[in-house]
């Protein structure tokens, strides 16, 4: 019982990594950028929502309302100031430029918010739980699942069905044929990063109201997201979604291991992934 | 005019002049125990391991196409390498050193081939993954006292003077080999096929260059240089944790001194430490906003000027301190 409780506290704690996971594929996967600062966003956002929920106080539901569209807002910023200078075959330029964007950022929020951890209240939902089968759950980590699929199922659906998603993907498969067919990619580029970090806004805060964040907390959510993305497969918006409940379920059940090893197994399993099948579980080939 | 008139040179005055200046300045830093204060050798050591490390990223990055934000994992390896060689080999810690590249290099090699398989942006967090694998496996390692570090209690063996003859012997050799080393590649053939794929890594495949082989030594070289840097750093500080030796800000680092130097040329490195070093020192005290100032720099460098400052200077002045490429003169 001890062991499914762990892969079900991992799946819940997947939820998070996957929401994280959502933007990084889907800004890879049209523009083949990885944005160093992803992480560090998530953390700024959540560090604003926590900031303007001291200050109106306001619940987590309406912090999220007005988190969306700054993460948009950001991400678009992001895009048409910087990231659409450097899109193009050679990595290098965007790594640097989001290299220092994550350097500046991290310790822009420390000298406004210091290197305090903080959280945001979520009243009553923070300690409500529903028993299932004998083990007990928490409602906010089970809404936090329900929403990570829900976005996966969105985006999955925006990308197939929509006008926005037809332009994303023929972007992604040929920047030059999307040009001459009609499509401002600039344009396209930029949405595909207002969605990414909007996304990311919601991740924000759940990431705040289900633990703690801290200015200096970027990086393992980057790392995290990326992991997610590689076990699950590059490219898939699926594979995302079960590349970080595996994520979370190795490093749930690492922890109950020994308390030392939990994070290094979700590494662990990050390389045997890479080693054994680098296209990602999801992929098809 | 035929083709015999024309001279072929590698060397310019401005060469001459720098790699006879470059070389006394190595060759006078182990004489400073005999006339510097300690202070000042504390710098020195620092400032030549920093150049180090930074050109190692320059190899890589610069030449190699991999731009990795893990090179902290060879720092922390060499270090760890070092302290436990000098602990539990009963090795003296001057004569371990050059040990110490070997776990790096035995790291390295396999890291590379797991991690060549992901695609460009998503090799360089792969290699930041690596490297807090091996920060948390040093911080979970009871033989290497686990989270809690290592000091270097052999050096307690000897006076101050004798390990700031060694420390500064260690560094010119460090420079000598860094440096020094990856200025003789680079004219070698072997620096040929490297330039061909700094410039274009397909057409240079095309030309018969292995790039596939040519990465994997890149790779293997740079964590080597690292490595002996860390080990060189971690011996004058006398003490390595996990939370220093793998500090992913040995990557910020690298990142800003190669990028405002001037990425994929020698001499940008050297120009960057220089310029990190002394900034550092001048406004350092300033902490998190400091850090705010360099990391916009180097948003902005890899913006308008991916050059870097080296590269703007070249714009105006030609004359390299680092030939590494010929120049032809026509007879007057």
């Amino acid at each position: 019982m001890k062991w499914v409780d762990a892969v079900i506290q991992g799946l819940l704690l997947g939820g998070l990594y996957a929401q994280y996971a959502i933007g990084m594929s889907l800004m890879f996967g049209v523009m083949r950028i990885v944005n160093i600062a992803h992480g560090d966003l998530v953390v700024l956002l959540a560090l604003i929502g926590i900031s303007l929920a001291a200050a109106f106080g306001l619940g987590p539901g309406f912090i999220m309302v007005i988190l969306i569209p700054v993460g948009a807002l950001i991400g678009w910023g992001l895009q048409r100031g910087i990231l659409n200078h450097l899109v193009g075959n050679d990595p290098l330029p965007s790594l640097i430029a989001t290299f220092g964007l994550s350097l500046a950022l991290q310790n822009l929020m420390l000298t406004i918010w210091q290197a305090d951890t903080r959280s945001l209240d979520a009243g009553p939902l923070a300690i409500q739980s529903v028993s299932l089968a004998g083990i007990q759950v928490g409602v906010l980590p089970l809404g936090i699942l329900a929403v990570a699929a829900l976005l996966t199922w969105g985006m999955h659906v925006v990308l197939k069905t929509t006008r926005f998603g037809r332009a994303l993907r023929a972007s992604a498969a040929d920047r030059d044929a999307a040009t001459l067919s009609g499509i401002d990619t600039k344009v396209v580029y930029a949405k595909a990063t207002a969605v990414a970090v909007a996304i990311l806004g919601i991740a924000a805060v759940f990431q705040a109201a289900r633990t703690t964040v801290s200015p200096a907390d970027g990086g393992a959510q980057l790392i995290y997201a990326f992991e997610a993305v590689i076990i699950g497969g590059m490219g898939s918006i699926w594979g995302a979604f079960a590349g970080g409940l595996i994520l979370g379920v190795a490093q749930v059940v690492g922890s109950r291991i020994d308390p030392g090893w939990g994070i290094l197994i979700g590494h662990l399993v990050f390389l045997l992934v890479l080693a054994w099948r680098p296209q990602g579980i999801m992929s098809r080939r | 005019m035929t083709s015999r008139d024309i001279l072929v040179h590698r060397h310019t005055r401005s060469s001459r002049i720098a790699i006879s200046v470059a070389l006394l300045l190595v060759l006078s830093i182990p004489t400073m125990p005999f006339w510097a204060p300690s202070g000042q050798i504390r710098m020195i050591v620092e400032l030549s391991c920093l150049i180090a490390i930074a050109q190692m990223w320059n190899l890589l990055a610069g030449y190699g196409g991999m731009v990795s934000v893990g090179q902290q994992a060879f720092i922390g390896a060499g270090g760890y390498s070092l302290f436990a060689l000098s602990a539990y080999g009963g090795m003296n810690p001057f004569l371990a050193v050059p040990l110490a590249v070997i776990l790096p290099t035995l790291l390295a090699a396999p890291s590379y081939l797991l991690l060549r398989k992901l695609d460009g942006p998503y090799f360089a967090i792969g290699t930041w993954v690596l490297a807090e694998v091996f920060r948390l496996v040093t911080g979970n390692l009871s033989v290497v006292n686990a989270g809690s570090g290592m000091t270097l209690r052999a050096m307690g063996q000897f006076t101050a003077h004798q390990r700031e003859i060694g420390l500064t012997i260690l560094c010119a050799l460090l420079l000598l080999v860094t440096v020094g080393g990856t200025f003789l590649m680079l004219r070698s053939r072997l620096g040929l096929a490297l330039t061909a794929m700094r410039d274009d890594p397909v057409s240079a495949a095309s030309q018969g260059v292995n790039v596939g082989r040519m990465r994997f030594g890149i790779f293997v070289v740079a964590a080597m240089g690292t490595g002996l840097a860390g080990a060189i750093y971690y011996m004058a500080q006398l003490r390595i944790s996990p939370g220093s030796g793998f500090d992913p800000y040995w990557s910020s680092i690298c990142i800003f001194i190669v990028m405002v130097g001037g990425i994929g040329q020698l001499e940008g490195p050297i120009v960057g430490a220089l310029l990190y070093f002394f900034a550092t020192r001048l406004f350092g005290h300033y902490g998190a906003s400091y850090m705010i100032v360099l990391g916009l720099l180097t948003l902005i460098i890899a913006l308008f000027s991916p050059v870097g400052l080296w590269g703007l200077f070249s714009r105006f002045r030609d004359w390299p301190w680092f030939p590494v490429g010929h120049k032809l003169q026509y007879p007057r």
